[in-house]
């Protein structure tokens, strides 16, 4: 019923990430046909081959992690209306941004790429918000399918993207799964922000905070209550870390080790 | 009616029955706890239960609950969503019942919100008696909801062979004269049923430290009591007390529509006044922004304020908001400090 | 079957007027020629596919038309999809709900309007519905203080004010421009150009959260009983009808008991102000 022209075009881009995200999209085309009924893919490396410029939204997967990135970044923010960042890299930095918090970043970069460390550009991990201005985020590692259709419709209508600010408790609760903190297994639930249905708790795995932390976290209780069911001081900032490590301020001294 | 009884053998025959005709929602176990889901084998059903994670209440208020379906574009129209499943709730505590009689004034006071009123009316409440306290965060002595004289449509009572049943509606005789086959109490029977009703009470603890009808009086003097600013300290505002709450009904309400934006639903949802967003309005002023605030808000509600809407305070004792709290907050901790540090 | 409580009925948009960049006022065909609302009381509107929000009906029973008016600032998903709507569009809502002015206990009284930004649009309901019966008031003042002069709700109706012998009316912007040659500074500083018969007068005030403490100051340090001042307050609704628990002002519901108060009654509730 929407007619070919008035389709929304959208365009997909990839920075450092798994393209696991965007791997959820193609999966999204598959079980909701009908996305391509009111957007227009003009661009998706990881799904086609033809590339065109004119799109409306921009869906960015990946973290900054270079400076030579940051070009390819504002343009895409000069072209678009709107940029959603997709996924826990793009996002809060995502497990990428853990080298921020290692003692060198040029022993970590000789670390991953050996004797051609040289050979490859490496800047602290940045979440693409800290390089352009991002319109919307889509959470967690991987994104949630039913949650990115969630957020093109509510763009389409106009509306805020609808992600939610409260934390996976809430739907952990409401699944009636037994709490792993109660049952002494760390979870950072209290203190993430939910929209995943809380899928990790509910299979027995304790919560790592992938979409995120939700706004004004009491992170000195969660502490208090990861102490109790056992965690060292390591494993608790292990933890908060390990989605989690970006910190704005962090960046200047991560920029002199390397 | 006269006091009948069913012989321990004839639940599952019962609830077999009923399940031809009901819905029948039951607890059962899941893992080391006990939720309420609907029966489809009677074997699964577990009357020896401690507590479910989530009260019966959402059996009456959906989690998720849809109040309309409507079309969008030039002629927008809208319509009700009115689906009632004739449900049985079997084995449900005292203090649930008495939590669905808070709900039930809840939800026909001054507007009837039919979506709930319509499906109470189909829903028939099969109550258990409690012979011994669920475990230690229970309160219902102090909230005297550890046993009911109404509120159910059946009551059971377990003795050493066979359920006491009573009937509290003349809609529970029936359901036990069609479904069920009771037999009359001998007086043997009637007496341990006496006897067992006797030995239970000295079984349950008091917990407060004070007679709980005292609770809005106290709360009123308690507005700036230092005991909120330390409960936000300890607070997660993970919104768990009171989701698993059986008096709190707090709910959001929220469209969803279909790809083609041409179509969609209205639902409600359980909203907490622990979340962050609960009180925030559209223009970005939040009337109850602090977890402390918030953590006030729950505690004089439970005490106070539903009292004073509704005449009946707002907690029933399940000890539930304990149980899931991991910062350990105790409502029951929380006001007896308030009481002994009153002047 | 009976309706839900929760399902609005479809409303045709007559007229969208914009009043500033940032409100517009709908004027909305009354179902069945009058809304039969009070002052002060509230509309549920919705948007179907976007959501629903409590929006205070602007305009005066006094002045229904087979119509009512509401006054709309575009700040969520609601208001920017009601800003987006043409003249035409159908619109669902459900109301009036709670409690408005008790007119009744303001006859014979003098009246002092004190609205602050878009508070002028529940109260402009009230005012037009008092200058239609003029003869039935004492003497009529009204404070108005918006952000700028481009924020200035209802010119027309403000100039009309203005001129009339029988209302005193003054208006201040926090911040002034090259158009504006009228008081400047917040709504407070009105107060000492008046003077009232604090005794007789009633007082209603309406506006942003912040402005309630400094100009009840200046209405008690006017002299003016408690009991005699209301204000309308804005709270957080999903039902407007006692039910979702989203309005609560400790035990009480904006939605029910509100969102008009009386000071002297509210005055010891914290959350309130």
């Amino acid at each position: 019923m929407t007619k070919e022209n008035t389709k929304v075009k959208v365009a997909f881009f990839d920075f450092a990430s798994c393209e696991g995200c965007q791997l959820t999209i193609v999966d999204a085309l598959q079980t909701h046909l009908s996305l391509l009924d009111v957007v227009e893919i003009v661009q998706f490396r990881e799904a086609m081959t033809e590339k065109g410029e004119d799109y409306l939204i921009a869906f960015v997967e990946g973290s900054c992690n270079r400076k030579s990135d940051e070009e390819r970044l504002f343009k895409i923010r000069e072209q678009a209306a709107l940029v959603v960042a997709l996924g826990a890299c793009a996002h809060t930095g995502g497990v990428n941004a853990l080298k921020n918090i290692q003692p060198s970043l040029q022993e970590t970069r000789e670390y991953v790429y050996g004797d051609k460390a040289d050979w490859y550009e490496v800047y602290p991990t940045r979440p693409i918000s800290a390089v352009i201005d991002v319109d919307a985020f889509i959470p967690g590692c991987p994104i949630d399918r039913g949650e990115f259709v969630k957020v093109v419709k509510n763009v389409l209508l106009g509306k805020r993207p609808g992600i939610p600010d409260y934390p996976v408790c809430v739907e952990c609760k409401l699944k009636e799964n037994v709490c792993l903190l109660l049952e002494g297994k760390p979870c950072l639930g209290p203190i993430s922000r939910a929209g995943c249905g809380a899928i990790c708790p509910t299979y027995g795995d304790g919560c790592e905070g992938c979409r995120g932390i939700i706004p004004h976290p009491n992170e000195n209780a969660m502490k208090d209550v990861l102490d109790e069911a056992g965690l060292t001081l390591n494993e608790i900032m292990a933890r908060f870390t390990m989605y989690n490590a970006y910190q704005e301020d962090q960046i200047e001294t991560a920029e002199k080790t390397i | 009616m006269k006091l009948q009884v069913l012989d321990k053998a004839e639940i599952s025959p019962l609830v077999e029955a009923l399940m031809e005709d009901y819905r029948v929602v039951a607890p059962h176990a899941k893992g080391s706890k006990f939720t309420f889901e609907t029966v489809t084998d009677p074997a699964d059903l577990r009357l020896d239960y401690d507590t479910t994670i989530l009260p019966p209440k959402k059996v009456l208020q959906p989690t998720k609950d849809r109040l309309a379906t409507f079309t969008m574009g030039e002629i927008p129209q809208i319509e009700d969503v009115l689906e009632v499943t004739p449900t049985v709730v079997f084995g449900t505590h005292t203090c649930d019942l008495k939590g669905i009689q808070l709900l039930d004034e809840v939800f026909s006071r001054d507007f009837d919100d039919t979506k709930y009123t319509a499906q109470r009316k189909e829903t028939f409440l099969i109550s258990i008696e409690c012979l011994s306290p669920c475990d230690e965060n229970a309160f219902c002595k102090d909230m005297g909801t550890m046993t009911a004289n109404e509120g159910f449509d059946l009551h059971l009572t377990e003795l050493d062979d066979v359920y006491v049943v009573d009937a509290g509606t003349e809609a529970g005789e029936e359901l036990l004269a069609k479904y069920g086959s009771a037999r009359e109490a001998t007086e043997a029977e009637k007496q341990e049923l006496n006897q067992k009703l006797g030995a239970k009470w000295p079984k349950f603890n008091y917990k407060l430290n004070f007679e709980a009808a005292k609770l809005p009086a106290m709360l009123e003097a308690s507005f700036n009591h230092p005991i909120w600013d330390d409960m936000g300290e300890r607070c997660l505002a993970c919104g768990s007390c009171t989701t698993v709450c059986p008096t709190c009904y707090c709910f959001n309400v929220a469209d969803e529509v279909d790809m083609l934006l041409t179509q969609g639903t209205r639902e409600r949802y359980w909203d907490s006044c622990q979340l962050e967003e609960f009180a925030a309005v559209a223009g970005g002023e939040n009337f109850r922004e602090g977890r402390a605030a918030r953590q006030r808000h729950r505690l004089m509600r439970k005490g106070k304020y539903i009292y004073e809407k509704f005449d009946e305070l707002g907690c029933v004792g399940c000890g539930r908001c304990v149980r899931t709290c991991v910062a350990k907050i105790s409502i029951v901790e929380s006001f007896n400090t308030i009481y002994n540090g009153r002047k | 079957m009976t309706k839900s409580i929760y399902t609005p009925e479809m409303m045709s948009v007559l007229e969208i007027e914009e009043l500033t960049p940032f409100e517009k006022l709908f004027t909305i065909e009354s179902p069945n020629g009058e809304l039969g609302h009070d002052p002060g009381q509230f509309m549920m509107v919705s948007i179907l596919g976007v959501g629903e929000a409590p929006i205070s009906i602007s305009s005066s029973p006094s002045r229904s038309n087979g119509s009512f008016e509401l006054c709309v600032r575009r700040v969520g998903d609601l208001t920017n999809a009601m800003h987006a709507l043409e003249s035409g569009a159908k619109i669902g809502l459900r109301g009036p709900y709670g409690e408005g002015f008790p007119i009744a206990k303001m006859r014979g009284k003098d009246l002092l309007f004190a609205p602050g930004g878009l508070g002028l649009a529940p109260l402009r309901s009230l005012i037009n519905q008092v200058i239609d019966e003029r003869a039935s008031f004492g003497r009529v003042t009204i404070l108005y203080g918006a952000k700028d002069p481009e924020a200035l709700l209802y010119r027309d109706e403000l100039e009309e004010w203005l001129e009339r012998d029988d209302v005193e009316c003054l208006i201040t912007v926090d911040n002034g421009d090259e158009t504006w040659d009228g008081n400047v500074g917040v709504i407070t500083t009105l107060f000492p150009k008046i003077n009232i018969n604090p005794r007789n007068t009633v007082a209603i005030t309406c506006g942003p959260p912040i402005m309630y403490r400094f100009v009840l100051m200046e209405l008690l340090g006017k002299g003016i009983p408690e009991s005699q001042i209301y204000l309308s307050l804005e709270r957080r609704m999903k039902c407007g009808v006692g039910k979702c628990g989203h309005c609560q002002i400790e035990s009480l519901y904006c939605c029910q008991d509100g969102p008009v108060f009386n000071y002297a009654e509210i005055k010891g509730y914290e959350e309130a102000l």
